[in-house]
């Protein structure tokens, strides 16, 4: 909102600067984005928060200046003379709509000269931002600008059979407003019309054909109070807003309403000439009762925080125009001025109240004390596993969980059923909640190939959005995705080390799994024990290609709070060993289908003395090795707690572990 | 010549098992494969062989070297297991002796690959940090949200503009992606009874163009202190001592009124700006000021939503934004860096 620093001194005296004024109306919350100077003058922008639909007009503004100057509030003058014709046989009005408009005042200036404004008023709605157009239309304006009510002035021959009508528009009724857009009407829209066809849009705009122009003789002057939301409707529907809809939106103060009617009246008379009418039309439907609040003065101190005794309460609330009915010892009941209608509660008073006196008159000082936190697992884990992950060069990545609505296709790892939809994306073709990471880290690996980085390291811990139950919130996972450049078996070894460092017991289990975004060679769901735990995979080509990749990342996708449940921080020391192992290196031949996990699981079976761990080496296919065949290497530690083991002993165990492998897997030594 | 080479690599094998100290294992080592080593001395004899013969002994004897060098390496593991002499580096050549050579100190040092974690959770990291010192537990809350917990419990009325579908991204079945962190106070205090003192925060959505200031995504961090007698002088206190480890103790902090439908009485804090020293920049628009939260009493409203008795219980909420705190902080001007991912912007924090 605009307002001109001389206009506001019309109702307030005060000695304050430009930038004494500014500070003043930000402490008390309406806060001066700018000032400009324009000729002896200066605009401010006062921004006015939704609730103080009272400040919409200079007047507001003074009305709180003065309550921080601790000045006089000054109300302009609206008496005026009349002559002896009656409005009542010059024009007639009907309110058909009683609840989208609950009070309609109307008044005659008959005989006006149109011209130009006086040049101060020029200057003062110039100030302001107005573009001036002569005198009535300029009085409306000045008059909404000082004290936020909206009026009309019709040119009163151009009314059909000189009367206004209040109603609901009937379908394909059209009307040109002022500003040249042409209206076309629906049944569920408030018009302002006359005998014939509507003149105006209520609330919002006036119509061309009745506006006030240099022919204008005889002006009808509306001020009225619309139903807020009514009007907000239509202005969205139309796609039109003004000074006016913007004030309805927001709630006018329906006993302003005559005021200003009053006011614009006596201007017009006085710039304008011609004479006004005997009487006013005053349709009011309006029950409103004064308001009246109680405040104990304890509940303020208390929540501020701090000890305002009861009478300077009482001088802070009078300053803001409300009336202390009644006080005991202990609270004041208030009486709320009509334009307040943000104020209703005691918390309301107490708001009002610590607005004016200052929040940096309350101290920052606190004994809210010691309170301890049960420890948050979730946290605990993720610093772990976002530790392990930078330590091996991965870069943790933010991506947008609304993706293109052509990520459904590969979208179904976690859930085959559909994504879920946003009805009013900003772009129709992105309007998915995602289901998998994947997509998102393949973008981020294209963005950073577009700008020369070949190789990505990087991983996000988000959630993923699965099916919707009817009503019920959908299940929302929180996924590791992992996308490495070196393999599937080093982006195993990540997913390894993590489990291994939360101390998570249970087995990494790699089944084969078929998936559009896969190789069928490397790709397998993982398990926890039997429990599903993610995905990983090496790129398929067709993706690859689609990406337009220069080589083939492999993704993992993990179910985190699965490690958030298992991870486990209470683990005990094992003491190192204190004698030393005795290891063998082996390298046997295996058909191509014997995996890792049976040549282990064989080994482990047997439950072998002293056989401390089993490491894996490498598998080698190769021309020294029959077809359909395949050599690996790995090494048996063995170890005894309690002493030096003997190279005889433990050439007894190798042996039979070979005779097994040999016996049940058709295992050979490699010679 | 084959078999000569198998035998060799048998040898050494034998020999590696038997040497009981990194010296012998070197002495094992040059044996081998020193200038005067045995692998060498068969490679002399190999410009005297057939074509085929040269092709196949070079590669046997190329893979030999190979598989000896690993089993030098073994050798040294294992005595690192079973005996006191300390390990050797890998990686880069040692000179146990001093060979007087000459080493260029001034080589850069290799470096690992190290990964960042993106500044929004570094932000989050620190903000948490913070309020665990006050005391205050972490939570967290659905991203998919009812109209209730968004708006309705929130005190929020029906025809707020904020409900429109132009401030909200809205799903079937009446849900919608949180426009707010605030939803996780009302999921905090159905839960629990007072005291409460929580951080939580999160992803929001908001149907914002994206443009350098807006993202249709982004993260704010809401707080909540509820307690017999928590007032306005708390919320100061939590807020001013918050900004002072996390903008510093140069940095003033202001407090001025403004409307949330949730906290009554509601403040703006800005805090001075550091980059002119509030004297006026484009940054703050001139006003010496930048806009880093908001905040407030909880409104009685809420609490009768929550069924905390409004008489007995007050308290105070706040919520900023991590993307704005975290741009103040390293000068960041365009919000979509922070989700294009690009690794040369990701390793600078
Ligand atoms: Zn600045």
């Amino acid at each position: 909102m605009k307002i001109s620093y001389q206009w506001l001194k019309d109702y307030c005296n005060h000695n304050l600067s430009v930038n004494e004024l500014s500070e003043g109306l930000t402490n008390v919350g309406l806060v001066v984005d700018t000032s400009t100077p324009i000729g002896d003058d200066y605009c401010l922008d006062v921004e006015v928060t939704s609730n103080r639909p009272d400040c919409l007009g200079i007047m507001g503004i003074a009305r709180e200046v003065a309550a921080i100057v601790h000045g006089k509030f000054v109300v302009p003058d609206v008496d005026y003379d009349t002559t002896d014709e009656n409005i009542e046989g010059a024009t007639h009005v009907t309110i058909e709509e009683k609840d989208l408009c609950s009070r309609y005042t109307a008044r005659i200036i008959r005989g006006v000269t149109i011209a130009p404004s006086p040049e101060w008023l020029q200057r003062r709605l110039q100030v302001i931002g107005l573009r001036p157009v002569n005198n009535v239309v300029d009085i409306t304006n000045y008059v909404l600008m000082e004290c936020g009510q909206p009026l009309h002035a019709f040119d009163l021959d151009r009314l059909e059979e000189k009367r206004v009508v209040v109603r609901c528009a009937s379908n394909g009724e059209a009307l040109v407003a002022i500003d040249g857009s042409k209206c076309t009407f629906t049944s569920d829209l408030l018009v302002i019309a006359d005998s014939k066809k509507p003149v105006a849009v209520a609330g919002i705009m006036g119509g061309k054909e009745t506006e006030v122009a240099e022919v204008t003789k005889d002006i009808f002057l509306e001020s009225a109070f619309f139903e807020p939301r009514n009007v907000r409707k239509s202005s969205r529907k139309l796609g039109i807003a003004s000074d006016s809809s913007f004030r309805f939106e927001r709630h006018v103060d329906p006993e302003c309403v005559d005021w200003a009617s009053r006011r614009a009246a006596k201007m017009i008379q006085e710039i304008a000439g011609g004479k006004i009418l005997k009487g006013v039309i005053d349709s009011n439907f309006i029950k409103q009762k004064k308001k009246s609040v109680s405040l104990r003065t304890s509940k303020l101190n208390n929540l501020l925080g701090i000890h305002l005794d009861k009478s300077e309460i009482k001088k802070i609330l009078e300053r803001l125009c409300f009336t202390i009915i009644s006080e005991t010892e202990e609270s004041l009941e208030v009486e709320v001025p009509s334009f307040r209608g943000d104020v209703y509660r005691e918390i309301d008073l107490v708001e009002e109240v610590a607005r004016i006196h200052g929040y940096k008159n309350i101290p920052a000082i606190s004994n809210i004390g010691v309170k301890l936190n049960r420890e948050n697992k979730f946290d605990r884990v993720v610093v772990k596993a976002k530790s392990i992950l930078s330590g091996m060069g991965y870069h943790e990545v933010v991506t947008d969980s609304i993706v293109e609505n052509t990520q459904d296709k590969y979208a179904g790892i976690w859930s085959e059923n559909n994504s879920i939809r946003i009805i009013n994306p900003i772009r129709q073709d992105e309007a998915l909640l995602r289901k998998t990471i994947i997509h998102n880290l393949l973008k981020v690996k294209k963005h950073n190939q577009n700008h020369g980085i070949d190789f990505t390291h990087i991983y996000e811990l988000s959630k993923v959005y699965l099916g919707q139950k009817n009503g019920e919130l959908p299940e929302e996972k929180e996924c590791l995705c992992i996308l490495g450049e070196e393999g599937f078996l080093p982006l195993k070894g990540i997913v390894e080390t993590i489990l291994l460092n939360l101390n998570i017991n249970q087995a990494l289990e790699s089944v084969p799994y078929r998936s559009d975004l896969f190789t069928s060679e490397k790709s397998a769901e993982l398990k926890l024990g039997d429990q599903a735990f993610g995905y990983m995979g090496e790129l398929r080509k067709e993706v690859v290609h689609n990406y337009d990749f220069r080589n083939t990342p492999c993704i993992t996708e993990l179910d985190f709070n699965m490690l958030v449940n298992l991870a486990n921080f209470k683990n005990s020391y094992h003491k190192a060993p204190s004698f030393p192992a005795i290891v063998r290196d082996l390298a046997v031949i295996a058909s191509e289908e014997t995996r890792w996990a049976d040549i282990k699981r064989c080994i482990v079976s047997l439950k072998v003395n002293y056989l401390d761990a089993i490491e894996f080496f490498d598998v080698y296919k190769g021309k020294q090795i029959e077809q359909d065949k395949k050599s690996v290497a790995f090494r048996l530690i063995f170890r005894a707690g309690d002493r030096t083991l003997r190279s005889d002993e433990v050439d007894v165990y190798q042996e039979t572990i070979l005779e097994n492998l040999k016996n049940s897997l058709g295992i050979k030594l490699r010679t | 010549m084959q078999e000569q080479l198998v035998d060799l690599q048998n040898q050494a094998k034998n020999d590696l098992a038997k040497a009981k100290s990194l010296k012998e294992i070197e002495e094992v080592r040059t044996s081998y494969l020193g200038r005067k080593g045995a692998l060498n001395n068969i490679m002399k004899r190999i410009p005297g062989l057939s074509p085929e013969q040269k092709a196949l002994i070079g590669k046997l004897a190329n893979k030999l070297k190979v598989e000896i060098d690993r089993d030098v390496e073994e050798a040294i593991k294992r005595l690192d297991l079973t005996s006191e002499v300390p390990l050797v580096m890998k990686g880069e050549k040692t000179t146990a002796q001093d060979t007087g050579g000459v080493f260029d100190l001034t080589l850069p040092g290799k470096r690992k690959p190290y990964g960042h974690l993106h500044p929004i959770t570094q932000t989050i990291n620190e903000i948490k940090r913070i309020f665990c010192m006050l005391g205050f537990a972490v939570e967290y809350g659905p991203e998919v949200e009812q109209e209730y917990y968004n708006f309705d419990a929130l005190n929020v009325p029906q025809e707020h503009p904020s409900r429109e579908d132009f401030d909200t991204f809205y799903l079937d079945n009446k849900l919608l992606l949180r426009s707010q962190t605030s939803t996780v106070q009302i999921r905090i205090m159905e839960k629990k009874k007072p005291p409460v003192r929580m951080i939580a925060p999160g992803k929001v959505f908001r149907p914002d163009t994206v443009d350098a200031r807006h993202a249709s995504m982004f993260h704010q961090i809401e707080g909540l202190m509820v307690d017999e007698e928590v007032s306005f002088r708390d919320l100061k206190f939590v807020l001013t001592s918050f900004s002072e480890i996390y903008f510093g103790q140069d940095i003033k902090m202001r407090f001025r009124p403004s409307f949330f439908p949730f906290t009554e009485p509601s403040a703006e804090v800005d805090i001075s700006c550091s980059i002119c020293n509030a004297k006026g920049c484009s940054v703050c628009s001139y006003s010496g000021w930048v806009e880093v939260l908001g905040a407030g009493m909880v409104d009685p409203n809420v609490f009768e939503a929550v069924g905390y008795d409004p008489e007995k219980y007050t308290g105070f909420a706040f919520g900023l934004g991590v993307e704005r705190l975290t741009m103040l902080r390293y000068g960041i001007d365009d919000i979509r860096l922070f989700f294009e991912n690009d690794i040369r912007f990701l390793s600078q924090f």
